[in-house]
C-alpha cells in the first residue's frame, strides 16, 4: 500500500514540470517553494508528525488541473454578507465592489504580510506549505479595518489535479470578521489551502470551514493564526467524506491575553483518512483555549487527531482546556489520538480529556424504548454528536446544512 | 460581655497595612478584652476583610506602621501557624479547597499543633475521632464531611460550618469571623451563630467582620465598630448597628468628607 | 520570599543515601564485546542457551539505535566506558547470613533493610543485591514449604534452568529496544520468582537493589512466573552512592500472569539524583513489561520515582487472556535538572480487558517531567475499557510538566476515557493551612501526599509508610 518514497518523490516531479514558469506577484514564493520540494522528501510514516497518515493517494490523483464549480446548489448569501467565488486562477474580486471596511491589500502590504504567520506558527517549511508555495499563482490578501464588521463567504470547487488556495487576512484592532469558507471537491483532485490571519488587539474573526470531499480527493490545509492580547478567534472545521484530508490549525497567541476557541469534526467512512494536528502557543500570560476536537469513524476510516497546547514559562495564568471525543462505528475502522501537553508554568489551569467510544448503549436502548428504530435512534445520537461542532460556525456556514451533507457523507 | 478589669487579649494601635503597592489600612486602634464580642463592620473595600488576614499573618500583605500585641506579646513577628497555636484564628470568608488532604487528617494535625504549644499532650487518632463527634454538635455536621478532601465540593454553608468546627476544635482566645454570614441562608446562620454563641465564654473574645445587621441578631456584640478608608470611624454599642441598619452607609461618607475638609 | 520559592526550596533536600561502602570489589576490565558477553555467563557459570541468549541480543544491540523520542536530553552515553560486571569480593553465596560480610550487612542495615534474623521484617522476604550480585535472601526455607520459588536470577538458573528457559525472554524479547537488547547480552543479576499453581503467597517479597561502585552499569533482571490461581505482591527499592559521574542501569522487569492468577509489583526507586546542577546520577532506562496470559489475571504496577538523573520507563500490561485486567498508578516526583519520561502502555488484545492508569507528577527546580502513555484496543477486544487520569503538580515557573497520551482504537465495542489536570500548590490554600497551626513544611508535606494519595494506597501496607517517609525525606529541611 505505502509507496515508498523513492516513487512518491517521482510524481511529484511531473507536477512541478507542469507548472509554468515562476512569475508574478508570488513569483519569489514560488521559487523557494519548487526550491524546498525537489530538496525535502514527502513526508514518511518515520516521521513522527505523518506516522499514520499515508499519502499514497496523492499519487494517483492526475497532473493536468481542470476547474469546476459547485454542483449543488447554495442558498442564498446571508443578507449583508459578500460571497466570493474563489479558485485560485481568477481574481475573485475583479468586478466586485468591496463592502466598507474591506479592502485589498496593496503589493507593500502584501510583500510584508505575506509568511509572516506562517514563520510565527512554525509552519513555514511544512511539506504541504511548501508545495502550496510552489504552485499557488495568486493570493487573496484582505484587510478588516479597525471597527469594522464584515461578513464573507468564500466558496471553492475543487476540480481535478492541484488546486492551491492562498488566503491572507489581516484584522485591524477591534475589526470584527466572520468568515464562512466551502470547500467542495468535484473531481479528482488535491486541494491545497494555506490561510494566515493576523489579530490585531481587540479584533475578532469567526472563521468556519466546511469541506466535503469525496474518496478520490485530498485536502491538504494550514490554518495559520497569530493574535494579539483581547483578541478573539473561534476556529471550526467540518471536513467530511476526503479520500485523504490534513488540516493543520496552528495559533499563536503572541502576547498571551487573547482568547481561541477550537473547533474541530472530522468524519471518515471507506478507506478515507482524516488527520487533524492543531497546535496552540501561549507566548504571554492570560491566555484562553477552548478546544473541542470530535471525530466519526465509520467503514475502514482512519481518524488522526494530535493536539499540542504549550504552556511556556511567560505564559502563567493561562486557561486551557482540550477535550477530544471520537465515535467508533465500525470494527475495522481505526483511531489514534494524542493530546500533548507542555507546561512551564505554575499558575496555570491546563486540562485536557479524550474519549473513544461507540454510541451509548443505554442511550441508544432509552430512544429505542420510546418507540424510535435502532438505525433512527443511533442516527440521532450522531447528530447530536455532530451538532455539538456545527452551532459554533458562522451563521452562512451552518446554512450550507452540513450535518445533512455528512449524514449523506457517512451512507 | 464588658469588664473594664478583664485582661487584654488583642491590641492594635495605628495598624497602616498594604497590598502591593495599594495602602488599606491607615491608622487602626482597637483593643479587645477578654469575654468581650466586638463587630467591625462597613463597606467593601472599606479595609475590614485586610484587617482580619493582617492578624492571621497573610503573606500577600505588609504592615507598613504600627503595632499589634496578643497577650502583650508582638503578634506580627510571628508566622500564621504561630499565630493559630496560640489562640489566634481566623475565620475565612472563602474557606480555601485542598483536594486530596483529609478533613478529619488535617483537623486532627491542627489541634495537636495546638495543643502541643498549650503542653497537653497529643490525640491519638481514637481519642481525636472521640472529641470530634463530640464537636460536631456544636454545628450540627454530618461526620461524613470528615471523610471527605478539606472544604472540597463542600456547599457555602457546610464551608462556613467546617470553619466554626475547627474553632470549636482549637478553642482559640481570640477568633476572628470574616464574613461568616456571607453566603449563608437563614438556617445555615442560626446554626452557625449558635456555634459562635456557645463558643464564647468570659475567658475569650470574638471579632465579628460583617457587613449586614443580620449577623448581629443572632449574635449580640458589646461594641460595634464602623470602618471606612483604612480606620475605625465610629464606636459605639449594638445600636449603632442598627442605625446603620436604618440610614446606610451614606452619612458615613459625610463624615469621611467633613474629615476630609478638617485635614485639609 | 515568595510561597513557591520556599516549597521549591523544600524539595532541594540533601540525599541520604549518598555513602560508599568501602568493600574489596571484583571488577571487569571497561568495555562491551562478544568476549564479555562470553566472560560474564562463564563467571556466572551458565547453560550454553543462555550464553546463546546473550549472545543473540548483543548482535541484535548492535544494529540498533538508541531511541531519542522520549523528551529527555543527555550527552551520548560512551558504551565502552562502562563496567559490565563488578562483585563483592566473596564470591560464593553463603549459605548462612553470618558468612556474609558484615560490611554488605552494615550496609543494607543503613538503608533500612536489615537482613539479620534478629532484626528483618517480619513478613517481608529481601532479595538484597549489591552491584551485580544478590548476596542475601531472606525467608528461603519458610517460602519454599509454599512451593514458592524466591531467589537471585543467578542461582534459578542454577536450581531451576527449566523454567528460565521457558519465560526468560518470551515477554520482553531481547530486540525489543535498545536498552532491554544491551540488558539481555550482558545481565548481572536479579530476582527470580515463581508462585505455583493455586499458592497464594504467604509474605511480600521484596528486592533491594544497591549500586556501589562508580563506574559500573546496572543491568539487572527480574522475572515473576504466577502460575493459574497464584497471587503475589513484591516490592523492589533503590538507592546508590552520589558520583560525580553518570552511572548507566538498564534493567529488565519480566512479568507472567496465568489464569486467575495476579501479581503486584510496586517499586520506590530512589536512585541518586545528581546534584543541583544535574552533575551525576542515574541513567535509569528500565523496561518493565507483564503478560496477562490467562483469563482473568491481572497486573498491578505501582511506582514511586524520586531519584535517577534520568528515568525513561513505562511499565506495561499486555492484556491477553479475556477479562483481564491491567492497572498502573505512578507518583514521579523531578527536582533539580532531573529528567523523567515514563508512564505505561496498555494493550489490550482480550475481549472485556479493563486497564486503569492513574499518574501524579510532581516537577520543581529546573526538572522536566513527562508522562507518555498508550492505551491501545485491539480489534477482538470487544468490550474492553480504559480509564486514565494523569495529575501534574508544578513547583515553580521553571519546571516543566509534559502530557502526551497516545490512544489507538479499533475496536468499536470498547471504550476509552482520558482526563488529565494541572495544579500547584497555591498560596492560600498554604495559608489556609498555616492559620490553623500547622507549619509550612508540614503543610507542603500534607498537600504533597494528599495529590499522591491515589497511588499511595495502592503501595502494601509495609511500604506505603516507606513511600510517605521518602517523600517527606525529600521535603524535609529548614525553610530559607
Amino acid at each position: 500500500m505505502v509507496a515508498s518514497t523513492s516513487t512518491r518523490q517521482l510524481w511529484v516531479e511531473p507536477w512541478l514540470a507542469a507548472l509554468p514558469a515562476p512569475a508574478g506577484e508570488l513569483g519569489p514564493v514560488q521559487q523557494r517553494g519548487r526550491a524546498a520540494l525537489a530538496r525535502t522528501p514527502l513526508p514518511a510514516a518515520r516521521a513522527e508528525e505523518w506516522r499514520f497518515t499515508d499519502l499514497s493517494l496523492l499519487a494517483q490523483l492526475p497532473v493536468a488541473s481542470v476547474a469546476a464549480a459547485v454542483e449543488r446548489p447554495l442558498p442564498a448569501p446571508q443578507p449583508g454578507a459578500l460571497r466570493l467565488h474563489w479558485n485560485g486562477r481568477e481574481d475573485p474580486l475583479q468586478g466586485v465592489e468591496l463592502p466598507a471596511g474591506l479592502q485589498a491589500l496593496t503589493p507593500t502590504d502584501l510583500a510584508q504580510g505575506l509568511g509572516h504567520t506562517l514563520a510565527a506558527t512554525g509552519c513555514e517549511q511544512h511539506w504541504p506549505v511548501e508545495l502550496n508555495q510552489a504552485c499557488a499563482e495568486r493570493v487573496l490578501a484582505l484587510r478588516v479595518a479597525s471597527r469594522q464588521r464584515v461578513n464573507l463567504e468564500l466558496i471553492s470547487a475543487a476540480g481535478e489535479g492541484l488546486q492551491p488556495l492562498r488566503l491572507l487576512l489581516l484584522l485591524e484592532e477591534k475589526a470584527e470578521l466572520d468568515l464562512s469558507q466551502l470547500v467542495s471537491a468535484e473531481a479528482a483532485g488535491l486541494h491545497s489551502l494555506v490561510v494566515e490571519v493576523h489579530l490585531a488587539r481587540s479584533a475578532r474573526l469567526q472563521h468556519g470551514l466546511v469541506a466535503f470531499g469525496r474518496s478520490d480527493a485530498a485536502l491538504l490545509a494550514h490554518l495559520a493564526i497569530e493574535q494579539e492580547p483581547e483578541s478573539q478567534v473561534s476556529l471550526s472545521q467540518v471536513v467530511a467524506g476526503w479520500g485523504l484530508a490534513r488540516l493543520e490549525p496552528r495559533v499563536v497567541q503572541v502576547d498571551g491575553g487573547a482568547h481561541t476557541i477550537l473547533r474541530g469534526l472530522q468524519v471518515v467512512d471507506g478507506q478515507q483518512i482524516a488527520d487533524t494536528h492543531s497546535q496552540l502557543e501561549f507566548r504571554g500570560p492570560e491566555g484562553q483555549l477552548d478546544q473541542l476536537h470530535k471525530a466519526v469513524a465509520a467503514g475502514q476510516g482512519r481518524s488522526v487527531f494530535n493536539g499540542a497546547v504549550r504552556v511556556p514559562r511567560e505564559a502563567q495564568r493561562t486557561n486551557a482546556a482540550q477535550l477530544s471525543r471520537t465515535l467508533l462505528l465500525s470494527d475495522r475502522a481505526r483511531i489514534d489520538t494524542k493530546p500533548e501537553l507542555e507546561i512551564v508554568a505554575d499558575d496555570v489551569k491546563c486540562a485536557h480529556g479524550a474519549t473513544v467510544s461507540s454510541l451509548q448503549t443505554d442511550e441508544l436502548f432509552y430512544l429505542q424504548s420510546r418507540g424510535i428504530g435502532a438505525d433512527q435512534a443511533a442516527g440521532l445520537l450522531q447528530r447530536a454528536f455532530c451538532e455539538e461542532v456545527l452551532r459554533d460556525l458562522p451563521a452562512a456556514a451552518r446554512a450550507w446544512c452540513p450535518l445533512e451533507r455528512l449524514l449523506e457523507a457517512r451512507a | 460581655m464588658i469588664r473594664p478589669d478583664a485582661p487584654v487579649l488583642l491590641e492594635i494601635r495605628d495598624l497602616h497595612a498594604r497590598v502591593e503597592d495599594k495602602a488599606i489600612l491607615k491608622g487602626v486602634n482597637l483593643t479587645i478584652r477578654a469575654g468581650e464580642i466586638h463587630a467591625v463592620m462597613g463597606r467593601n473595600g472599606s479595609g475590614k476583610s485586610t484587617l482580619s488576614k493582617v492578624l492571621a499573618g497573610h503573606p500577600a500583605y505588609t504592615v507598613t506602621g504600627g503595632s499589634v500585641t496578643y497577650r502583650g506579646d508582638n503578634l506580627l513577628e510571628l508566622d500564621p501557624e504561630q499565630r493559630a497555636r496560640i489562640g489566634v484564628f481566623l475565620g475565612f470568608q472563602y474557606p480555601v479547597e485542598i483536594p486530596g488532604v483529609s478533613n478529619l487528617e488535617f483537623l486532627r494535625v491542627a489541634t495537636n499543633a495546638r495543643r502541643t504549644e498549650q503542653g497537653h499532650e497529643e490525640l491519638d487518632t481514637f481519642a481525636f475521632e472521640d472529641l470530634v463527634r463530640e464537636r460536631l454538635k456544636v454545628v450540627q455536621m454530618d461526620p461524613a464531611f470528615l471523610d471527605r478532601s478539606v472544604n472540597e465540593g463542600f456547599s457555602g454553608g457546610e464551608k462556613k460550618r467546617n470553619e466554626i468546627l475547627q474553632m470549636a476544635l482549637l478553642e482559640p482566645l481570640v477568633a476572628i469571623l470574616d464574613e461568616t454570614d456571607s453566603g449563608l441562608d437563614i438556617d445555615a446562620l442560626r446554626i452557625v451563630a449558635g456555634g459562635v454563641n456557645q463558643l464564647a465564654n468570659a475567658d475569650n473574645a470574638t471579632l465579628l467582620i460583617t457587613h449586614y445587621q443580620r449577623l448581629l441578631d443572632a449574635i449580640t456584640p458589646d461594641y460595634v465598630h464602623v470602618m471606612a478608608a483604612g480606620r475605625i470611624l465610629r464606636t459605639g454599642g449594638k445600636e449603632l448597628a442598627l442605625e446603620l441598619e436604618q440610614r446606610g452607609y451614606d452619612w458615613v461618607d459625610q463624615e469621611l468628607a467633613a474629615l476630609a475638609a478638617e485635614v485639609a | 520570599m515568595s510561597s513557591s520559592q520556599a516549597v521549591g526550596d523544600l524539595v532541594s533536600q540533601p540525599y541520604k543515601y549518598g555513602f560508599v561502602t568501602d568493600i574489596e570489589t571484583e571488577k571487569i576490565a571497561k568495555g562491551l564485546s562478544e568476549d564479555v558477553v562470553r566472560l560474564i555467563s562463564s563467571k556466572k557459570e551458565e547453560p550454553a542457551f543462555l550464553l546463546e541468549f546473550r549472545l543473540r541480543a548483543y548482535r541484535q544491540w548492535l544494529q540498533m539505535q538508541e531511541p531519542d523520542w522520549a523528551a529527555l536530553g543527555y550527552p551520548p552515553i560512551d558504551y565502552q566506558d562502562v563496567v559490565y560486571y563488578a562483585a563483592p569480593k566473596q564470591q560464593q553465596k553463603k549459605a548462612s547470613l553470618d558468612e556474609v560480610d558484615p560490611k554488605l550487612l552494615e550496609t543494607f542495615d543503613k538503608l533500612g533493610i536489615p537482613l539479620s534474623e534478629q532484626k528483618r521484617l517480619s513478613n517481608v522476604a529481601v532479595d538484597a543485591v549489591f552491584d551485580s550480585v544478590s548476596i542475601a535472601t531472606t525467608y528461603k526455607e519458610k517460602l519454599a514449604e509454599h512451593g514458592v520459588i524466591f531467589c537471585s536470577i543467578s542461582e534459578a538458573v542454577k536450581d531451576h534452568p527449566e523454567l528460565i528457559e521457558r519465560y526468560l525472554g518470551t515477554v520482553v524479547p531481547s530486540n525489543d529496544n535498545y536498552f532491554a537488547a544491551l540488558n539481555s547480552a550482558v545481565f548481572s543479576d536479579g530476582s527470580f520468582v515463581f508462585i505455583p499453581k493455586g499458592v497464594e503467597c504467604p509474605m511480600e517479597l521484596s528486592t533491594y537493589f544497591r549500586i556501589n561502585s562508580g563506574d559500573t552499569g546496572q543491568f539487572e533482571r527480574t522475572l515473576i512466573v504466577a502460575e493459574q490461581g497464584a497471587s503475589v505482591s513484591y516490592l523492589e527499592g533503590c538507592t546508590a552512592p552520589m558520583f560525580d559521574t553518570n552511572q548507566l542501569h538498564a534493567a529488565v522487569v519480566e512479568l507472567v500472569v496465568l489464569e486467575d492468577a495476579s501479581i503486584k509489583y510496586s517499586t520506590v526507586q530512589n536512585w541518586y539524583a545528581g546534584d543541583e546542577n544535574g552533575v551525576g546520577g542515574i541513567y535509569n532506562f528500565v523496561t518493565k513489561r507483564g503478560q496477562c496470559r490467562g483469563d482473568r489475571s491481572k497486573i498491578s504496577w505501582t511506582q514511586v520515582e524520586t531519584g535517577s538523573a534520568i528515568t525513561w520507563k513505562y511499565p506495561s500490561c499486555v492484556l491477553q487472556g479475556a477479562d483481564s485486567v491491567g492497572e498502573f498508578y505512578s507518583v514521579a516526583l523531578t527536582n533539580n535538572k532531573q529528567q523523567a519520561d515514563t508512564g505505561t502502555k496498555m494493550i489490550h488484545v482480550g475481549p472485556r480487558t479493563r486497564s486503569t492508569i492513574v499518574s501524579k507528577g510532581i516537577s520543581a527546580g529546573r526538572s522536566a517531567n513527562s508522562y507518555r502513555g498508550l492505551v491501545q484496543i485491539g480489534p477482538k477486544a470487544v468490550g474492553a475499557r480504559n480509564y486514565s487520569q494523569c495529575d501534574s503538580m508544578l513547583i515553580g515557573d521553571q519546571a516543566a510538566a509534559n502530557t502526551y497520551p497516545y490512544i489507538r482504537s479499533q475496536q468499536p465495542q470498547a471504550s476509552v476515557e482520558h482526563e488529565a489536570s494541572t495544579c500547584r500548590i497555591s498560596e492560600d490554600q498554604l495559608f489556609y493551612l498555616q492559620s490553623r497551626g500547622i507549619g509550612f513544611e508540614e503543610a507542603v508535606s500534607m498537600m504533597v501526599s494528599g495529590f499522591c494519595r491515589d497511588v499511595f494506597n495502592q503501595l502494601p501496607m509495609e511500604f506505603a509508610a516507606e513511600a510517605d517517609k521518602l517523600l517527606a525525606l525529600k521535603l524535609e529541611g529548614s525553610v530559607g
